[in-house]
Order: structure tokens, then C-alpha cells, then sequence
């Protein structure tokens, strides 16, 4: 089949975001199920898109409307991309099925319709080639982000949406503003050709414009000082919300973060922008992991340490060496799976106990078994004890960091671990030794499934990390290599 | 005390990072030729699109993938506002009545203010305007509708199902030149049918801009409506 259809990647959530006024009538459930349904395609067409970038080893350029860049917009859908699209819609089937138990609330097809766009918005900001366009999806993204942070329409949902709108705005504008400078200077918005010119930009204008896309990005990829809004959005939002939240979204604006500033490796002031990231990502792990420590309510204490592990993700990223990019891309991977899992388990004691607090963990291990093992052996993958995944890429983000000399951040994340550590262990403590009301919950089946999945794929992560590792390190080096980049991009000769 | 330092913390602040965008700015050529794309576009925007308006032609031919991300955003304003304000029974609480001049400017204006919309977004291809502006024309009139009278309700069994098809449409245009032209939002209708050649600078042509801008006027226009109606109505108890 053509490359080309990778656009349906796109078209797929959009045109059947638009169907769902059609089919309003038919009920919550019908709607519920048709979400499922599409993203189940969704996922079938991620597939075939990492199945043929994968064995051709060569990505897919989407050009819409047949112009060739820079004068059209290309998705430039390569390693990194077929590789999180896939991530993208596989977390969103799950998390559609997880919504016909835990999403009650009225009017459930606005429900669907932000859903699949909250999916588009992270698939295009994966998969766009092109700087405005990147920044037409991340307006997707957060806007849809805003409307599903309140869905919940109490006070507390409110008031985290508010946050989020207010800094994600002036996020937004940030990022407007660096482009606009950016393209005054260059006269383009094709990444292939950005990263061309970049060397020849007057150094304290892409020092500017390339700080304030950065500052833009941070927002949505939840960088300290700009992340205040995540806990309490993270804790509002529906519970299938959340686990997108940190599946991927977030992993879009990191990603979006990463090529940028990579594509401009070659302008001048970019080591600066580098130490800028370093220090942002350190202080975000070592903020988030003693907030996290002084949770009471558990959703909250996953959302900050999501958060930590996010900051991680951005300081592997952001070493400056193709290994600390791979291993980056290892903890994206691992990250995904594993906030998957607790926010699933999480969100089903919240809907099933009535409660995300840590009282209503006392006695899970005895009250929903199954659950309470799924949530545990996501509390110890998210601690980094080996023979889980998360061993493994946090070991390669140290190993990254010594090496480029960043021994110092090295020991802030060894030391966030210990405490990471401690607030797990008292929730697994809980779980098993807390006292326990006598009552069994029956557990579903689907979800139960899904949770079983996601425990193996832990495992098979741990046990046999060498697959994994090979399919990260090509997706990092796609990022970190641009001179590659630059050459798939099919650029016309549009020149001075 | 504490106020004053925090207040003179944030001007210093400001003044820092204004000083620093001013420098970045200053540094952006303006006013030199740069336009590498721009130049493009210029010389072959009749040839290639068949419209006459280089910025229609740019934003719904040559960059139409943003635009189509753009109707997305509103879309989802508007789903987000419905969300958010959504109760099981709503109905207009306005007590006081628009003045003789407001119902009689209203009723009379009301078919020439949708005329002027819909002219508006036809004419997209040619004059400045195009699909935003034309449905934000067109949901204007419905606005003075609902200042004009205390009991008037857009009618939400037409403008829902609308709003939805007209996004869907714009979808299978793009995909219609996909199975067509082999790309995602290809102008089937000029590059591959030739149609309107011979008609350039008049209403018919501009290959798929009329057609992509009349939806999107279709949609902004039902889509605004809906956010005004969103707003301005409230919850009743049984």
C-alpha cells in the first residue's frame, strides 16, 4: 500500500470525531463502544505504519496535498514516530475500554469527541515535520487537555482547568512568538530546512527564539517551574484521562522538545540551551519526587511521580549524546507502560472503592486481588528494582549522564529513586498488610486482561530488555540524528 | 512590605525578559528578502491552485493541513464549551425583551446578514475573507436573534448534525484526493479535472477552495452559534 495512507493516521480520529453528532442519539454505551471501535482501527493503522517503517527501515514522508516541503507540510514518520503513534493508539483502545466503567459522568459523545482528539493532537505532534503545523497540534492537544481536565465539572476539576488554561496559554504564546522570530530569520517552517539553516542565524535570535520554544514546550511536557498545573490536572481529569495524560501526551511535548533541539544542533548559543534543560529537568525530578512523598491521595502521588520520571525523560534528552537520546527514548517507552498500568489500577479501586486515597487501599491485596498484584508490580517497575523495565533505561540514563560529565544530576536521580522507594513501598505496604473490611470485589474481566498484559510486558521488558533496547535506540537515533533527518526530508529547491 | 519586594521582584522580572526579546528581535532582519517559500508561492499561485487570492490559495491549498488542524480547534472549543455546560434540560432565562428597533432590525437584517456570510465564504478565493470570517458573519446574525428575543433557540436538531457533517465533508475532500491524486487534501478538482481553467479571477474556480471554504463557513458559523446558545441558556429543574 502507498505510503501516502499513513494520513489516515490523521483523517481516521478526525473524521470520526466529526461523526459523533450524527450518532448522539443512540446512547452512552452505543458511543462507548464506537470509541472502542475506532481507535481499535486506529491501532491497526499504527500497526501497518510500524510494520513498514520498521522492515523498510526507511520513514514514511506524508506530503499533504502533493506539495513537496518546504511549500506544503510534511509528516515526517520515521523510527520515532511509527514507534509512538503505535504507542499512542494502543493506550487509547485500552483506556476507551476502561472508560465504559469508570466514565459516568454526562454528556458522554462530547466524552468521545475529545478523546479521539486528544489522540490526534499527540499523533500529530509526533508525526508533523513542519514547526507551525507542530504547533496547530499542540493546540489540539491542550485545548482538548483543558475541556477533559474540567469534564468532571466539579469544583476541584474546574479549578485545575483554569490552572492549565492560564499556563498552557502563555505557553502557547511563547511558542508563537519563537517561531515567528525564527521564521523572520530564516524565511522557512520546514524542520528539514530549518535545521539546514540553522547555522547561519544571528546567534542571540535563535538563542531567543529557541529559549522561548523551549519555555513554550515545557508546559506541556510538565518542566519545572512551568509543571504547576499537572498534579492537580492529572488528579481532576477522568481516570482514562489521566493514564493518556502521562501515557502520551505529555511524551508529545517531550518529543517535540527533543527535536527541536536537536534539529538546531548546529546554532550557535545551543550549548546553552542544553545546560537550560538540564537544570530545569533536575530540579523537575527532585521537586516532584518530596512532593510526591507527602501525598495522601495516591492518584496524586502517581501524578508526581509521573511527573519525576518525566523530568528523567528530559535529562536523558537533554545530556547532548546520542546514547543519553536512546536511553531517553527507553524511558518514554518503559514510562509509557508502566504509568499505563498504575493509572488503570488506580482509576478502577477509585471507581470500584469510591475513593483514590490511600484509606481505601488498606486490604486491596485481599479485597481485588488481582489489581492489587497488577499495582504492585507497577509500584516496583516505577521504583527501578531489576528485573523490571524500569531498571533497565534508568541505568542507561546514568551510565548517559556520567559520561557527558553530569555525575552531579546523575546522584539527584539516584537519590530521587530512594525516595521514590519510600512512598511505593508504604502504598504496597498498605495494600497487603492494611487492615482489610471483609468485602470482595468482583473484577472485570476486560480490564483484568489488559492489566495482565501490561504486568507481562513489564516482565518480558525486564527479563529481556535487548529487543526493546534495539527498537529505542533506533527510535533515538532518530532524533539525535539530524544530518539523516535532513536527508529524507524530499526538500524542493526553493531558495534566495 | 512583602507585596511591594514581590511586586518589584516581577517588574525587574519583566523589564529582564523584555530586554532580552527586544534583543532577540532586533536581531530578525525585517524588511530584507527572505521569503523562500513566500517567493514560491507568488509566482505560481495561479498556475498551480487556479485562485487568485495568494493567501486563500496558501491556507487552503498549500498549507491546508493547518487549516484543517485550525477547524479542529474550534471544534473542540466548541465540544468543550457544550461539555462543560451540559445539563439534562436547558432552557432561555432572559427577562427583558429587545427594544421595537432591535426585533424589527433583527427580523429584517437577519437574510441579508446570511447572505453577506454565505458571499463571504464563496467568494473566499478571490476577495479577502474566506470560511472564518463568513461563519462568524453568519453566526452573528443568529447572536442578534438571541439578543433580540427573550424565547429564541437556534434549532439544535439541524445545527448539531450540520456542524458534524460539514467537518466530515472536509475530511473526505482530503481523502477523496488520497484515493484521487495520491495525497492526503489533494486538489483533485483543479489538478487532476482541470476544472475552471478557462474561468480564473471568477466564481468558478480556485479548484477545492469554494468547496472546503463553504464548509468551513457552514461549520464556524453552526459551531459559534452553538457556543452562543451553549452560554446563554441555563438549567431548568423538572
Amino acid at each position: 500500500m502507498n505510503g501516502q495512507y499513513a494520513s489516515l493516521l490523521v483523517a481516521l480520529p478526525l473524521i470520526s470525531a466529526f461523526f459523533v453528532p450524527l450518532i448522539k442519539g443512540l446512547g452512552g454505551r452505543a458511543i462507548k463502544y464506537y470509541l472502542t471501535l475506532i481507535t481499535a482501527l486506529q491501532a491497526g493503522v499504527a500497526a501497518w505504519v510500524f510494520k513498514t517503517v520498521y522492515t523498510t527501515g526507511k520513514p514514511i514522508i506524508v506530503m499533504a496535498g502533493g506539495w513537496r516541503p518546504p511549500v506544503g507540510i510534511d509528516l515526517y514518520i520515521g523510527h520515532f514516530a511509527a514507534l509512538f503513534v503505535l504507542i499512542v493508539a494502543l493506550v487509547s483502545f485500552f483506556m476507551a475500554i476502561f472508560s465504559f466503567d469508570s466514565v459516568s459522568t454526562e454528556p458522554t459523545d462530547k466524552y468521545a469527541m475529545l478523546f479521539l482528539l486528544l489522540m490526534l493532537g499527540a499523533t500529530g505532534m509526533i508525526a508533523t515535520g513542519d514547526i507551525f503545523n507542530l504547533f496547530v497540534f499542540m493546540e489540539i492537544t491542550s485545548i482538548t487537555a483543558y475541556a477533559l481536565t474540567a469534564y468532571n465539572k466539579t469544583g476541584e476539576a474546574a479549578e485545575a482547568a483554569m490552572k492549565y488554561i492560564v499556563l498552557g496559554g502563555i505557553g502557547s504564546s511563547f511558542f508563537l512568538i519563537g517561531i515567528a522570530l525564527i521564521y523572520g530569520s530564516t524565511g522557512t517552517l520546514n524542520m528539514a530546512q530549518l535545521a539546514q539553516l540553522a547555522g547561519s542565524i544571528n546567534p542571540t535570535v535563535i538563542k531567543v527564539g529557541l529559549s522561548l520554544l523551549v519555555f513554550g514546550l515545557a508546559v506541556e511536557a510538565e518542566l519545572f517551574p512551568l509543571n504547576a498545573w499537572a498534579p492537580d490536572a492529572y488528579q481532576a481529569a477522568p481516570h482514562p484521562v489521566t493514564a493518556m495524560f502521562s501515557a502520551f501526551v505529555v511524551k508529545a511535548g517531550l518529543y517535540a522538545l527533543a527535536r527541536l533541539v536537536y534539529l538546531f544542533s548546529h546554532a550557535a548559543g545551543w550549548d546553552f540551551i542544553l545546560k537550560l534543560l538540564v537544570i530545569m529537568a533536575t530540579l523537575t525530578v527532585f521537586a516532584a519526587e518530596f512532593s510526591a512523598l507527602r501525598q495522601r491521595d495516591v492518584k496524586r502521588m502517581i501524578a508526581y511521580s509521573s511527573i519525576s520520571q518525566v523530568g528523567l525523560i528530559a535529562l536523558a534528552l537533554s545530556v547532548g549524546s546520542q546514547l543519553g537520546v536512546q536511553a531517553g527514548v527507553f524511558h518514554m517507552i518503559n514510562h509509557a507502560v508502566v504509568k499505563t498500568l498504575l493509572f488503570l489500577t488506580v482509576g478502577y479501586v477509585g471507581v470500584k472503592v469510591g475513593g483514590t486515597g490511600i484509606e481505601n487501599f488498606s486490604g486491596l491485596g485481599r479485597k481485588m486481588p488481582l489489581t492489587a498484584f497488577a499495582l504492585t508490580v507497577g509500584a516496583l517497575a516505577a521504583v527501578g528494582i531489576p528485573l523490571f523495565n524500569i531498571f533497565w533505561s534508568k541505568v542507561w540514563i546514568i551510565i548517559a549522564s556520567i559520561e557527558q560529565g553530569y555525575a552531579w544530576e546523575a546522584g539527584v536521580v539516584l537519590a530521587a529513586s530512594v525516595v521514590e522507594a519510600v512512598y511505593y513501598l508504604r502504598l504496597i505496604h498498605t495494600m497487603w498488610f492494611g487492615g482489610w473490611d471483609g468485602i470482595r470485589i468482583r473484577e472485570s474481566l476486560p480490564l483484568g486482561t489488559i492489566a495482565l498484559f501490561l504486568v507481562l510486558l513489564i516482565l518480558a521488558i525486564g527479563v529481556y530488555p535487548n529487543p526493546f533496547w534495539t527498537l529505542a535506540k533506533s527510535a533515538g537515533t532518530d532524533i539525535f540524528n539530524v544530518s539523516r533527518y535532513i536527508a529524507n526530508v524530499p526538500l524542493m529547491g526553493v531558495g534566495p | 512590605m512583602v507585596s511591594v519586594l514581590k511586586r518589584s521582584l516581577a517588574i525587574i522580572t519583566l523589564l529582564i525578559i523584555g530586554y532580552w526579546l527586544a534583543q532577540g528581535l532586533a536581531g530578525v532582519p525585517f524588511g530584507q528578502d527572505r521569503m523562500l517559500v513566500g517567493k514560491y508561492y507568488l509566482e505560481n499561485v495561479k498556475a498551480q491552485t487556479g485562485a487568485v487570492n495568494a493567501v486563500t490559495a496558501i491556507v487552503v491549498n498549500y498549507r491546508g493541513f493547518d487549516t484543517l488542524g485550525e477547524v479542529t480547534v474550534l471544534f473542540i472549543a466548541s465540544t468543550g464549551v457544550g461539555a462543560l455546560l451540559w445539563r439534562r434540560k436547558k432552557k432561555r432565562t432572559a427577562k427583558t425583551e429587545g427594544s421595537v428597533v432591535l426585533r424589527t432590525g433583527s427580523e429584517l437584517l437577519f437574510p441579508f446578514i446570511l447572505m453577506f456570510g454565505t458571499y463571504i465564504f464563496i467568494h473566499g478565493h478571490l476577495t479577502p475573507g474566506g470560511g472564518f470570517p463568513g461563519g462568524a458573519t453568519i453566526a452573528t446574525a443568529f447572536l442578534i436573534l438571541y439578543m433580540a428575543f427573550v424565547d429564541y433557540e437556534i434549532p439544535h436538531r439541524l445545527f448539531e448534525p450540520l456542524e458534524g457533517l460539514a467537518g466530515m465533508g472536509y475530511v473526505l475532500v482530503g481523502l477523496i484526493g488520497l484515493a484521487i491524486g495520491s495525497y492526503f487534501l489533494f486538489d483533485w478538482i483543479w489538478q487532476t479535472w482541470h476544472w475552471g481553467a478557462a474561468n480564473l479571477g471568477r466564481l468558478f474556480s480556485g479548484g477545492f477552495i469554494p468547496v472546503i471554504y463553504t464548509l468551513i463557513g457552514l461549520k464556524v458559523g453552526t459551531e459559534l452559534s452553538g457556543i452562543v446558545d451553549s452560554m446563554l441558556t441555563e438549567e431548568v429543574r423538572e
